[in-house]
């Protein structure tokens, strides 16, 4: 990470931090949603952004989190082993999905991503015997550790923060690894990473594996965030969504979820003074940002900062989308 | 000398037209074997079939004796045979240096330890003194799609070189290339040559680059081997002059 890069991290965790102290019951609750939906966004921008393969399942992977620890929790099981449980469920359930991008890319594969999505809609609303169906599950419990709860507000954000802030270390430690790089040479060019020795068959399952487990952890802290869950909440509009924070944060830079699920999570917030006009506003600012910066926020500040700095073209200078030794393999589009 | 490389009555068709019909060959340890032919000669083809990248329809392909035939790339890599391509196949939006920690990197360790272990692989001082080796050290923090063409061909086969395979296969390395770039190419190969003991197989268009580096040529021509010996006595061979020229 460059200097840039560090003082925003730095400067978005003391905002993170200090946020909830200023804020209303409701204004927690939306923090609360973008710290969860930023952990699915992030694993998204794992398989995505860094290994190159089109998902339009991770809303399906929430839903299959938030489920197994509904169901589990209810069942008397505790908090955290259910999170776990999700978490891997899903990461084998992703393992699974990863086959057939071993065999179709790109938008074939969002195809068959988008049938997934469909698949788990139907089995969340017709299993009634264990979803409850359209029904839904409610009075989703939030957890306690150590006799402290996490049913207030304020307590639940900052366990939400803590989760996000771990799993983030552990996604930047992965990335900053071989394999990091290994998902790039994926993304760049999956026959020659082949011919260099990657097995790219075990490699793009793991990115998958892995997205799809970070989605199964959001999905375990999204029930007790909303402590009502039901299925209509894990279609496709879930997953377009989380696609959105992706490429509009910055697909493929590693704060790119972080920024992208902030707008998608409050900006339809702040503009309710537009009242009924305001996806019609909201949705015309993505097109004019998509047309005019398709590589998303970060990529627009890297390149703003490229031409203010006027440096040479390194990967020092590069930022973000440089790879200097130890550092995270980023890209733009 | 020990086998390194043998193929043995190699057969590939697309549809009708069998784009290597037969082929038949050893490559001995330390040896610089050049395979030369027209355009659809059937080389390139065969490069494929050797490395895994297509399946034969016949015949055995056997590296130190061991039968590697339809074997995956990324196996036949680890054990010990890497290749570069026609086509430039750099990482772009790599760093010179992590190109080729990426090209070493699946023969350090499990795929656990390269999780958690540390960030370069333990190929740091290795990725240096081969970026020192091709003289880019003054562009070893760059990205790779920064690099001139010339640049990213040096780099390209420096990658190939990077885990130390003891059978290289270059696919028109001197393809692109100007003059003084090829001369510096052709003597950094024969340095490695020298230096690792390693043995190459080089499909090259170039004749003066085939004469000067190869100890040993054989001709391609509609899939099969019409001429097979020393530089010299090829480029005198009357096959081999009515294959280029067609008459």
């Amino acid at each position: 990470m460059n200097r840039v890069g560090a003082a925003a991290a730095v400067s978005i965790a003391i905002f993170a931090v200090a946020a909830p102290f200023f804020l209303k019951p409701f204004g927690i609750f939306m923090i609360s949603m973008w710290a969860v939906l930023a952990i699915a966004a992030m694993g998204l921008n794992l398989t995505l952004g860094y290994a190159g393969q089109v998902s339009l399942a991770q809303g399906a992977f929430v839903g299959i989190g938030a489920y197994a620890v509904a169901l589990l929790t209810q069942a008397g099981y505790p908090f955290v082993l259910a999170f776990a449980a999700a978490g891997g469920l899903c990461f084998a359930v992703g393992w699974i999905l990863g086959y057939p991008a071993l065999r179709v890319q790109h938008h074939y594969l969002a195809f068959v991503t988008l049938a997934f999505t469909t698949l788990v809609f139907l089995v969340l609303r017709n299993e009634e015997w264990l979803t409850n169906g359209i029904y839904g599950i409610n009075g989703i419990a939030r957890p306690a550790f150590f006799g402290w709860s996490t049913r207030p507000a304020p307590n639940f954000y900052f366990f939400s923060l803590g989760t996000l802030a771990v799993l983030s270390i552990a996604t930047w430690w992965m990335l900053r690894s071989p394999w990091g790089r290994a998902f790039v040479a994926l993304r760049e060019n999956p026959i020659r990473a082949l011919s260099l020795g990657l097995d790219t068959r075990r490699y793009t399952l793991m990115a998958f594996a892995i997205g799809s487990g970070l989605g199964g952890l959001a999905g375990g802290l999204y029930a007790p965030l909303v402590q009502f869950i039901e299925p209509s909440s894990f279609a496709l509009g879930m997953s377009f969504n989380l696609l959105l924070m992706v490429i509009v944060g910055g697909s493929g830079y590693f704060f790119g979820p972080f920024v992208g699920a902030l707008i998608a999570v409050l900006l339809p917030e702040w503009m309710r003074i537009a009242q009924g006009y305001y996806l019609i506003v909201y949705a015309a600012l993505v097109i004019v940002m998509m047309a005019f910066c398709p590589s998303g926020i970060l990529g627009l500040i890297d390149r703003v900062s490229k031409v203010v700095l006027r440096s040479r073209p390194t990967a020092a200078a590069l930022g973000p989308r440089g790879s200097a030794q130890g550092s995270v393999h980023e890209h733009g589009p | 000398m020990s086998t390194v490389l043998e193929v043995s009555n190699l057969r590939k068709s697309f549809g009708g037209i069998a784009a290597v019909d037969g082929v038949s060959f050893e490559v001995v340890e330390g040896e610089i074997l050049g395979i030369i032919g027209p355009n659809g000669s059937g080389k390139s083809t065969l490069f494929n079939c050797v490395l895994g990248q297509l399946r034969p329809n016949d015949g055995d392909v056997r590296i130190d004796g061991r039968r590697t035939t339809g074997m995956r790339p990324c196996d036949l890599n680890r054990l010990g045979v890497s290749r570069t391509f026609q086509l430039l196949q750099v990482f772009p939006q790599l760093t010179v240096r992590d190109n080729l920690i990426l090209a070493g990197q699946e023969h350090q360790g499990s795929m656990l330890s390269r999780l958690i272990g540390p960030a370069d692989a333990g190929l740091g001082e290795a990725a240096d003194r081969m970026i020192a080796f091709f003289r880019l050290s003054h562009r070893a923090d760059e990205l790779a799609g920064a690099l001139s063409y010339g640049q990213q061909k040096l780099l390209d086969v420096a990658m190939a070189f990077m885990a130390g395979p003891r059978l290289v296969l270059l696919d028109e390395p001197a393809g692109g290339v100007n003059l003084t770039l090829l001369s510096h190419l052709r003597e950094r190969l024969q340095a490695y040559h020298v230096e690792r003991k390693a043995t190459f197989v080089v499909i090259e268009h170039q004749m003066e680059f085939v004469m000067a580096l190869c100890t040993r040529v054989l001709v391609l021509a509609e899939g099969r081997i019409i001429a097979e010996g020393a530089p010299q006595e090829i480029r005198r061979d009357p096959k081999v002059i009515e294959a280029y020229l067609g008459h």
